[in-house]
Parts: structure tokens; sequence; C-alpha cells
């Protein structure tokens, strides 16, 4: 029973590092994203194709994140001059073509097949309760992120961040390099989506293209509104209802039973869809707001 | 309350002896508590892109455990099943895995469909020595360090290919087309039977993956026709079938078409037509409408209109029902150790559960024959090379015409 | 290959044909209520089950059914409008880019839940194409094309004569005007709502007559009418039809060269090129709004 809320957990870890990421650049800066599981992917492929190849878990780890930095630079530099409703339409088209690059090149990432036996970092010394120690390793990771996140909004430069976020010409006079922080920030939250993308692919083990498809990058939204975007904190907490919500449905057709299959999915999608439309019309902010900053 | 010599008073004494009881019962699972039911765990795509095979899949093997059960179960143990939808998604179906290891504590999951959601799971599953046996067909699978916990009765794609490229010679065929989405097996299915006919003298004039779920293929159909194929092989799934056929129909295309049972199926035929579908050949593992077991599905599900993997998972819960009625082994280890003692040949051939058990109870060894084969697995897990049948649409249904060996 | 190029520049037009109507319908949505609207996709979805039912569950010819589900779709892009987009006409572009894509899985879903994933298709006989001069053609595709060009003339005439469309028009170009000259905006967004969902209902008859009719058949259009409505610039129904066939043939004629696995990189292509070099779209010269 107990290993079943370690592995949802262990989901619930990875989600909340993605909405971080996706926080850094929609709650803090303002940017639209809908590619996010691009760079969940770019970090999840390149940790894996390096580990099979047989470097160390810290390698492959760092490089992941920066390749997913990379790309979220280039992406960045190339689109995000464009209004934010367009901005939405390209980062998703982004997302698309990588999953079919992967999907299509099968020399480099095995195609349809996807890769299997990844290796779990040590491994052969804890083996039998390997499960919660990754679980640990990753809450760590969380809160040092969670840390560091804080202390980035509650700096300067995520008062700055926040003022690009509320009104870029108002931050433009003030003399910030308006379009280099946003950058910066775009590519700090796909490096956080890239860091998210090893741990699900050492986790898990294998990885195939259909698990980086749009309704991942839905899903970290859904948990970064209903969490409450702008916050770290709601980042977090968003995660723990997606899980939930994922996961209680499942149950749902034991109680009404002309709940099955196909409806119970559709069943699904509605509600997400309706929450999708309340939150947005009568709360944007979402579960928790955005803490105001005291001064002096 | 009167003491007895020893000290302990009745209440006490039950107790004791209620807890000892316990206390084995725990550790003797096996053999103690006849009442404790056996868990299995379906994990067929109910929705996603196996979604059009999960319901029926599933269907087949909630069928045969009502049977089961009313008949007294196995060795009078009641089966029980828990159902999860895959999604045809590999992350949903590891949680949906997680769930029904962990808490609903099956011993087996069966059913699970696209590749990639086999491969997700099947970590899980040999680690906790669940047994897990899937109508998936990526090579990958065969491949995978599961210590035997992993079994299929999907052939892999160097049989079906093969079998494909005997299909082609035997029937003649000199031009032909191969078509195909992008999946696991797609590129090594065509390479393999491009291969084979082409060192017979035919030529694979036209070599076509595409990307599934796109609105229409004119241009790539119109790419595939400007080499004019005579016939085609195509390796997709339904819904893009549907499309592409109207398509070469409109196209003007009047060549040999083949494709497996996923991509040609009753419901694809009454979708384009009669006319559409006149003449398209269905080659498949060996499905055989004659076989006691197939009939003993269509009585079961009450329809002559199954999918090739709904014939499969009804083998699949008749493979573990008798593997535990022969082993005793209530556990996925002992789904594993006995399933080639009753699905491999020598032994008397059987089509059900009721039929197997018969003779089980005689001490007999029985050989199963399934509803999707022979089913006769090798030391990998996967099914050995067997006959494969081909039908052909007529007037829009599909008839059987004949046997192809495996 | 001479002539197979005629056949791909066909299957363009064709494609463009079918994308014509959604892509007018997109643009139209976005001129006058500024976000790029999601849920088009699923009014094509909803129009293609609507006919199926109208056809297939109640017996009534196409020509009928055809007719019947413009008119309901009309009023359920109304619906959808007044329920979900009209609490919100104050806000940001992106809120309402959200809530339409709330909107598009609960009515997809809403098909899954009554109809289940298994394609379906009308009570038409697929037929032999036509043949002249090395190309080929479809019955019913033809016809499609052919209904198609009258509603894209029709609506270019509304636009061009009408009051409606030149009131639609006014509200496009600058809604502060259009009020203080009287136009009533709620009316015009009413109209507008119910034309524009009404012409995608038939795109989805015309996409369930050329291929199948199932939950997904909007979602994947959804693409190509994002780049067509982009392409002949966004917000500009007129420029739409352009885009259309701009896109139509571009995806149909890359397949020369592009390997099939890649189709989808087409439409996201061309709109990033857009996006970035040509904002306004191909066709107009003055910046979008």
């Amino acid at each position: 029973m107990i290993n079943y809320f370690i592995a949802i957990l262990t989901f619930v870890m990875i989600y909340a590092i993605l909405s971080l990421g996706l926080n850094v650049q929609w709650g803090f800066t303002g940017l639209v994203n809908l590619g996010h599981v691009g760079f969940f992917a770019v970090g999840a492929y390149t940790s894996a194709i390096l580990a099979k190849l047989g470097f160390p878990f810290i390698f492959t780890l760092a490089a992941a994140v920066l390749l997913a930095a990379l790309f979220g630079s280039l992406l960045a530099l190339t689109t995000l001059r464009l209004k934010e409703d367009f901005l939405a339409i390209v980062t998703l088209g982004f997302s698309e073509i990588l999953r079919l690059f992967l999907l299509n090149e099968t020399w480099l990432t095995g195609g349809a097949n996807g890769i299997i036996a990844i290796p779990r970092p040590i491994w052969q010394y804890i083996a039998k309760h390997y499960d919660l120690f990754y679980l640990l390793i990753l809450s760590v990771v969380l809160v040092l992120l969670f840390l560091f996140l804080e202390r980035l909004r509650l700096s300067p430069y995520g008062r700055m961040l926040r003022a690009i976020r509320d009104d870029e010409l108002v931050a433009a006079v003030a003399g910030k390099n308006v379009f280099r922080s946003k950058v910066q920030a775009f590519s700090l939250g796909a490096a956080l989506a890239g860091l998210a993308g090893v741990f699900y692919a050492h986790y898990l083990s294998y990885i195939a293209p259909d698990m980086f498809i749009p309704l991942v990058t839905i899903n970290v939204w859904v948990a970064l509104i209903a969490g409450g975007s702008g916050n770290n904190k709601g980042a977090i907490l968003g995660a723990f209802v997606l899980l939930s919500f994922l996961e209680s449905t499942r149950f749902l057709k034991d109680f009404i039973p002309i709940l099955s299959g196909f409806r119970l999915a559709a069943v699904r999608e509605i509600l997400v869809g309706l929450f999708l439309i309340l939150l947005m019309i009568y709360r944007q902010e979402g579960v928790l707001p955005e803490e105001k900053i005291q001064h002096g | 309350m009167e003491k007895n010599d020893k000290g302990l008073t009745r209440r006490e004494s039950l107790k004791v002896f209620g807890a000892g009881a316990g206390f084995l019962a725990m550790g003797f699972p096996i053999k103690l508590n006849a009442q404790e039911p056996i868990r299995l765990g379906t994990l067929c795509p109910l929705t996603g892109a196996g979604g059009p095979y999960g319901p029926q899949m599933q269907e087949a093997i909630s069928r045969v455990v009502k049977e089961m059960n009313d008949s007294g179960g196995i060795h009078g143990r009641q089966i029980q099943l828990f159902h999860e939808d895959s999604q045809t998604n590999p992350e949903a179906a590891v949680r949906a895995t997680h769930k029904l290891i962990e808490i609903n504590k099956v011993i087996a999951i069966m059913g699970t469909w696209a590749s990639a959601v086999t491969l997700a799971i099947a970590p899980i599953c040999y680690n906790n020595k669940v047994f897990d046996i899937s109508v998936s067909g990526a090579d990958a699978i065969s491949d995978l360090q599961d210590d035997d916990y992993i079994f299929r009765t999907q052939p892999n794609t160097f049989v079906q290919s093969g079998v494909y490229g005997q299909f082609a010679l035997e029937k003649g065929w000199k031009k032909i087309a191969y078509i195909a989405i992008q999946t696991p097996y797609a590129k090594t299915f065509g390479d393999t039977f491009k291969k084979k006919v082409e060192a017979a003298g035919a030529k694979v004039v036209e070599y076509l993956i595409y990307e599934a779920n796109k609105p229409s293929y004119r241009s790539e159909l119109t790419k595939v026709l400007g080499s004019n194929p005579e016939h085609i092989v195509i390796m997709g799934y339904s819904p893009d079938s549907i499309v592409i056929f109207k398509e070469l129909f409109k196209m003007g295309y009047k060549g040999g078409v083949v494709g497996p049972g996923f991509a040609i199926n009753q419901k694809v035929v009454d979708n384009v037509g009669a006319e559409v579908a006149e003449g398209i050949y269905i080659l498949d593992p060996g499905t055989d409408p004659q076989s006691p077991a197939y009939k003993n599905l269509v009585r079961l599900l009450g329809t002559t209109d199954i999918n090739s993997y709904a014939a499969q998972t009804y083998d699949h819960i008749n493979l573990i029902a008798l593997s535990l009625a022969e082993g005793k082994v209530y556990f996925g280890t002992g789904i594993r150790d006995h399933l080639r003692t009753i699905s491999n040949p020598p032994g008397i051939e059987v089509g059900s559960f009721q039929e197997g058990m018969k003779f089980l109870k005689e001490g007999k060894k029985i050989n199963y024959q399934g509803a999707s084969g022979a089913c006769d697995f090798d030391g990998k897990g996967d099914i050995l090379s067997r006959p494969f049948i081909f039908s052909q649409v007529k007037s829009g249904k599909m008839v059987t015409i004949g046997w192809i060996k495996g | 290959m001479g002539d197979q190029f005629l056949q791909y520049v066909l299957n363009g037009i064709l494609s463009g044909g079918i994308l014509a109507l959604p892509a007018i319908a997109f643009s139209l949505l976005y001129g006058i209520l500024r976000f790029p609207n999601f849920a088009i996709g699923t009014y094509i979805t909803a129009g293609g089950f609507i006919a199926y039912a109208a056809n297939v569950t109640l017996g009534l010819p196409i020509p009928l059914a055809f007719l019947l589900t413009m008119v309901l779709c009309g009023f359920l892009g109304v619906g959808v409008d007044q329920l979900a987009f009209r609490p919100m006409r104050e806000r940001r572009p992106l809120t309402l880019a959200i809530v339409s894509i709330g909107v598009s899985f609960i009515l997809e879903n809403m098909a899954r839940f009554i109809w289940g994933n298994d394609l379906r298709s009308y009570n038409l006989p697929v037929q032999r194409g036509m043949e002249w001069g090395g190309v080929r053609i479809g019955k019913e595709q033809l016809i499609i094309l052919l209904v198609s060009l009258i509603f894209m003339v029709w609506v270019q005439l509304l636009l061009k004569y009408s009051r409606l469309g030149k009131s639609m028009r006014a509200v496009a170009d600058n809604p502060m005007l259009a009020s203080v000259k009287g136009i009533d905006s709620e009316g015009i967004i009413f109209r507008t709502s119910y034309l524009g969902a009404a012409l995608t209902g038939a795109a989805g008859i015309m996409v369930g007559i050329d291929t199948a009719i199932d939950p997904l058949m909007g979602f994947k259009l959804i693409l190509s009418i994002f780049a067509a409505a982009i392409l002949g610039g966004i917000g500009s129904a007129t420029t739409a039809v352009g885009g259309a066939f701009f896109v139509g043939f571009a995806e149909e004629v890359s397949m020369i060269w592009l390997p099939a696995t890649y189709k989808s990189a087409i439409g996201f292509g061309m709109i990033v090129l857009v996006l970035l070099f040509r904002p306004a779209g191909l066709f107009r010269r003055t910046q979008v709004i």
C-alpha cells in the first residue's frame, strides 16, 4: 500500500519541479509557454541517451539541464517578441516538432520504441528500498529548488521580472534590459523542466515520445494555475492537486458503474476543462494568491 | 470464566489459537485459507490510440472469469478482477500498475496493448514478481531482462514480416508498396519484408512511413501511387486506414491490399463500404474461427465481430487460470513457472478453462490451444512462430481463405 | 512527374477548400473578439457528429442534414460565447485563449461520451474518382469544393456589402469608434459567433465525408486552421481564404520532398516564419491589429 503512495508522491515531486519551472516563466515574468513538455523531453532524452552510453549520472544530469536551458534560450531569442497569444501557438509548435523528431529519428532516440533500461543512479547499493530513496533525493532537490526560487523571487532580480510582467514599458523606461531578462527567465524555466525530465527518465527507466505530448504541458498549467501562479508554494501545491485529481478519478468508476472506459476518461477531461474555465473566470490567481511583498 | 490447568482462560486460549491461525495464514497463504480470492489485474487501452480495441479486450476477460467463478473458481478459489485503463499512455499506465500491484495486490496483469506501455510497466512487474502478459509487438520486449515474468501472445516482427513476405510471394506479387505508421516495428517489419520479397525477384516500389492522426493522406498516397504499385501492404491503425482506403479508392487504385487485423477489421469495412473494401486481404496470426477456443469466445461475447486483441486476452486469462490450476502456486512466480507446462505440447489439446480443468483433475497433461493461436511459448516468453490465417473481404464480410505457415 | 505535380496541386486545392471555411470563421472571431479561439476545432467535430446524428440516426438525406447542422452549430457557437466568453469580455486575450482550450476539452469529450471513440461514416457510398488529363478527383470532393467556394463568395459579399458585414469590419478595425457610431457590439458578437460556428460546422461535414467522423477530427485540423488564418493575416476574413489555399498547397506539395512523418512540421513551420517575418500575414501590408 505504501509503495503506491511513494510512487504517486514521486510523480508529484516531478510535476512540482515542472510547475516551479513554469512559474519562473509565467508567474514571475509573464511569459506564455505552451511547449513546456518540450524541455521536459530534452532533459529526459539527453540524460537517458548519455546514461546508456555509460556516462555517470552527475554528468548526464548537468548535460541535460544545460541542453534544456540552451533550447530555452534559442526558442526565447527567436520568439519572445511575439504577442502572447501567438507565443502560445509557437511554443506549442516547438514541443510538437520536437516530439516528431524524437519519434522519427530512431538512430538517436530509439523512435517509437523509446529508450529502455535507463540506468538508475547508484541502484546497485540500495536496490531494496530504492523507490523510497529516490523519493527522498527528489524531495531534497525540490526543497533546495524552492529555497533558491524563493530567494530569487524576493531579490532585486525577482522584482525586476515582476515589473516586466506587470508593465514592460515601465520596466524598459526604468532602464532594465527587458528582452535579456525575459530570455534568462525563460531559459531558467526550461532548465528546471529539463531537470524534472532527468528524474523522470531515471525513475521510470523507460521513456518514449508518447510520454511527451501537449497534454503534459496542459496538466502542468492546470497545476500551476490551480495552486497559484507567481507563488512557489502554489506551484508545489498545484502538483499535489493535479495528481490527486488524476488518481482519484480512477476510483470513481468503482462508485458510478456506467462511468467506465472511455466515458470515465471523457468525464475526467470535461472536469479539467470546466476547472480551467471556472478558474479563469473567477480566480485567475489560483488557490494561493501571490504574496504581496512587505516593504520597509 | 474457568481457568484450565495450563493457566489460560477459554477466551484467552481462543485468542491465542486465533492469533496463531492468523499468523500461519499469513505465512502460508497457499495452503491455509482456501477462500482467499485470486487477484488478477487488467490494463487494457480503454482510451487513447488503443481505445477501439480495449473495451472488448477487457470484456473477454470479464466474461471468462464470471464463468470460471460460477463453476467454482480455481480449486475452490474465486478470481477477483481489477480493471484499469492504460489510456495508451505509458505514464498513466505506470501509475495504474502501482495501484494494481500495491493496493489491489494482483499477482498478474493482462492486456497491455501499446509496446510503450508494456515496456514502461515491465520493470515494476518483474521487480515485484508480478506476471505480465501483453499483446504488444515491439521486438524490444523479447530482450527485456525480465526474469521470465513478461510474456506475450503477439508474434514479434520478424515472424510477422516473414509471413507477409511469404504471402506476397505465394500470390505472385511483383510491384509492392509498403505503408506504415511510425511504430516500434514499422521499420523492422518493412526492412525484413523488403529483403525477403526482393530476394525472390519482387520489388518494393514505395516505402512510406507516415504520421498518424492526420486529417488526410492525399499527397502521401499520390506519391505512393506514382510508382504504380500493384499491391499494397498496410501497417497502420484503423482510424488512418479508413481514411487511406477511401482515398485510394477515389484515386482509382484497383490493386491488392493486405494488412493485419488491427488495420482492417469489420468496423473499417463498414465505414468504407463494401465496394471500397472488396478484395482486401487480412493476414493475421492464426485466429482460427473453427478452433474450439475461438468458438467458445464467440459464445461468451455473443458476436463474431471480435478483434484480434480480444482473442488474445481471452487466451491470457485462460493461460493464467490453467497455470494456477496446474501448479497451485498462487503467485506471479507460480504462473511463470507453470505456464509452458499447460500451453506447450505435448498434451491433450484444450480450448477453454473448463475443459482444461477436467483433464487436470484427472492428472493429465494439457496443451492449451487458444483463440489467437496455438499459444506455445519460447524461452523468452514470446509466441513461437505459428500459422497465420488470411481472409478476404467479400461483399462487405471477411471470409477466411487459407493458412500460411509461420 | 509532370502530371503528378498537377495532382499534388489539386490535392492542395482540395485541402485548402476544406480549410477555408474554418479559417474564415477563426479570423472573423479573432477580428471581433481579439483572441485565438482554440475551440474552433471542436466546432468541426460538433458539425461532423450533428450531421451524423441527422443523417445516420435520423435518416435525413445529406443536404438536409447539412442545413440542419449549420443551423444547430450556429447556436452552439452562440451558446459557447454567452457562457464562456461573455463573462470575460474585459480580460486579456491569453485568458480567453485558455478558456477556449477548456471549452475545446469539454466539447470534444462530450462527443466522446455520447458516441465513443469509434470512427463513423455517413450513409454515403464512396465513389471512384473522375479523371481528366492524368489527375483524379473524387465526386464528393468536387462537390465539397464547390460548396466551399459558394460559401466563401457569400461571406465575402456579406462582409463587403451588407450592413452586418460592414458593422463586423468596423468593430474589427476599431471597436471604440464603432461603439461611438452606435454599433451594438454585443449584437455583432452574437451574429459573428453564430456565423463562425455555422461555417465551421459545415466544414465538419465536409471533413466527415472526405475522411471519417470521430471525436478527434477537429483537433487534427486545428494546426492547419491556425496556420491558414495567420498566413492570411489574422483578423482578416477576406484574406483567410488565401491563407487556407496556401497552407493546403504547402502541406500537400511538400509531401513530394519531405518525409511524410514530418507533415505537421509544415504547418508549424509556416506559422513561425510568418509570425516572425510577416506578422500581418502574407497578403496584407498594414500592421495587424
